[in-house]
């Protein structure tokens, strides 16, 4: 089991190194940023714990994923592969319970760590062979493998917006629609295999001119319902949901063109902390979207021969 | 035509393609052969244009990339697209929207299942069915009739030979030399990267058995099978 662990502890090494990072640095950035975050949330909005439980919950749900627990069983045997699934459940719970009882919910802290050991008991199937229909087939890709492996997050902003209105709470209206995009957003993050790029018949123009046209069509569509629910019951504020709507937007068009800006390599340290600096200043993407937009027809011509 | 003239690539100081110089016409097939690493995916991913070369490749219609079907030794699919989405997206690509292919599913693929769940041989129909419904006017097969069952490697052999009357260019490679002396009217032979040889149809036979003899030579003997 020690091994197992010590294993566990090179790879993620490894992934910070793959990052730019040392790994020391990157185990304390990443607890200065859980923490800051943490805060963020939990002085935002009261739904903060069960963001934490949900989060944690779902990290824990990705450990549990039958072909590594079937794998995990036939490598260690029974006793030693419940061990190590208590172990890392408990692990991953650490800073969320941490988090919780640090905001006094004694309450929500046991429960979470009760599910977390419970859940530890069971697996699942991650890939359930039921194709999940989406508006976005007629032009597939991003938006319509994301949303399936996204759809749990869209009721969830969409009751948070009804949740809003019945308790007057404009903030967490927004943050409803910023949930939206930000789950678009997440699409994007990745790069796609050449062939996926490569396959287009397009100038690098074109092909980033679709991209964004499309992101911002589909991330709208999904985003309609809280957009047209905040607008219609705070219709003073309206100069208010669509800024955040719009810095939503720009956001997208920024992740997109920094993924082609360092394609076919995954975005890295210092695509990260520019989209980091535009967070706590919006009017910097003015610099940073022709900057990205400039980086990434470089980088697709090779590829699209153009 | 695709013209290539002096094709060279490396990696670093190794050298996997060497001095490549060959021609494809209109409404012929071309064999591609070669041990494993012997340069032929190299090859084809310089024509398609993924790879940077040294020499210089000509073809007719320009960019050449934007008329080629590619199919490569292990089509990638993403976890959660559909057989339907995945042909909608390649041939999105190409600017062919309002697909009806209802009708074209000649491989009877379950395409609203996620093309992550098929077997091999179904993702490289899939991945082939694609290819075809872009209306492309080359093709580079890479290992077309590998995993794939026997009564689609049948259709798969008629595919190919429709494509030679339609007049298009088909470059394949194959380590089943039958299915490239059924559909062939070419073969190239490379090896570390250098062109060998280049055989016509009515030369197939005695490649095929230099190919064996190369091949096998006394491994057989070697293993002292009792």
């Amino acid at each position: 089991m020690k091994d197992y662990f010590e294993l566990q502890y090179v790879l993620t090494n490894r992934k910070i190194k793959e990052a730019g990072l040392n790994p020391l640095l990157g185990y304390v950035l990443g607890l200065i940023a859980f923490i800051l975050i943490s805060e963020y949330i939990f002085h935002k909005t009261e739904f903060a714990k069960y963001l934490a439980i949900l989060t944690c919950l779902s990290l824990q749900f990705r450990l549990s994923e039958k072909n590594r627990t079937d794998f995990l069983l036939s490598t260690f045997g029974d006793k030693l592969k419940m061990k190590i699934r208590f172990l890392e459940n408990f692990i991953i719970c650490i800073p969320f319970v941490s988090i919780l009882l640090y905001k006094s919910f004694l309450f929500e802290a046991s429960i979470l760590f009760l599910c977390s050991i419970i859940l530890a008991l069971f697996s699942f199937h991650s890939n359930i062979n039921l194709t999940i229909p989406t508006p976005f087939s007629k032009r597939p890709f991003e938006f319509s493998t994301g949303f399936r492996k996204t759809f749990l997050i869209f009721p969830i902003a969409y009751a948070l917006t009804v949740i809003a209105i019945n308790v007057d709470n404009l903030n967490l209206g927004i943050f409803a629609i910023l949930l939206v995009l930000l789950t678009s957003l997440s699409y994007y993050y990745k790069p796609e295999q050449e062939y996926y790029v490569w396959v287009h018949a397009e100038t690098p123009k074109a092909f980033l001119k679709n991209k964004v046209f499309n992101a911002s069509k589909n991330a709208t569509l999904i985003a309609i319902p809280n957009l047209f629910s905040l607008l219609i019951f705070y219709p003073s504020e309206f100069e208010l949901i669509l800024i955040f709507f719009f810095f939503g937007l720009l956001f997208l068009w920024t992740v997109i063109l920094a993924k082609y800006s360092a394609y076919p390599v995954e975005m890295n340290l210092p695509e990260g902390m520019i989209i980091a600096f535009s967070i706590y200043f919006p009017p910097l993407l003015l610099l940073i979207i022709p900057f990205f937009y400039k980086k990434s027809i470089s980088k697709l011509k090779h590829i699209l021969n153009d | 035509m695709i013209k290539l003239i002096r094709l060279g690539k490396s990696y670093g100081n190794n050298e996997v393609l060497k001095s490549i110089s060959m021609e494809f016409s209109k409404g012929k097939v071309y064999g591609i052969v070669g041990e494993n690493g012997a340069g032929k995916t190299t090859l084809f991913r310089c024509i398609a244009g993924l790879e940077s070369y040294n020499g210089e490749i000509i073809s007719d219609i320009t960019p050449l990339k934007n008329h080629l079907g590619l199919l490569l030794t292990d089509p990638f699919f993403f976890s959660k697209i559909t057989g339907e989405e995945y042909i909608r997206l390649v041939c999105n690509a190409r600017g062919k929207t309002n697909l009806e292919f209802d009708n074209k599913n000649i491989f009877d693929l379950p395409l609203t299942q996620y093309a992550s769940t098929y077997s091999t041989g179904m993702k490289k129909k899939l991945a082939i069915t694609a290819i075809l419904l872009q209306e492309n006017e080359y093709f580079i097969l890479d290992e077309p009739f590998n995993g794939v069952d026997i009564q689609s490697n049948i259709v798969l052999t008629e595919i190919i030979l429709k494509l030679k009357e339609l007049n298009k260019i088909v470059l394949i490679s194959s380590h089943i030399f039958s299915t490239l002396s059924d559909t062939c009217d070419e073969i190239h032979l490379l090896r570390k990267g250098e062109q060998i040889k280049s055989v016509q149809k009515t030369e197939f036979k005695s490649l095929e058995q230099e190919m064996k003899k190369i091949t096998i030579g006394n491994r057989i003997e070697k293993l002292e099978l009792k």
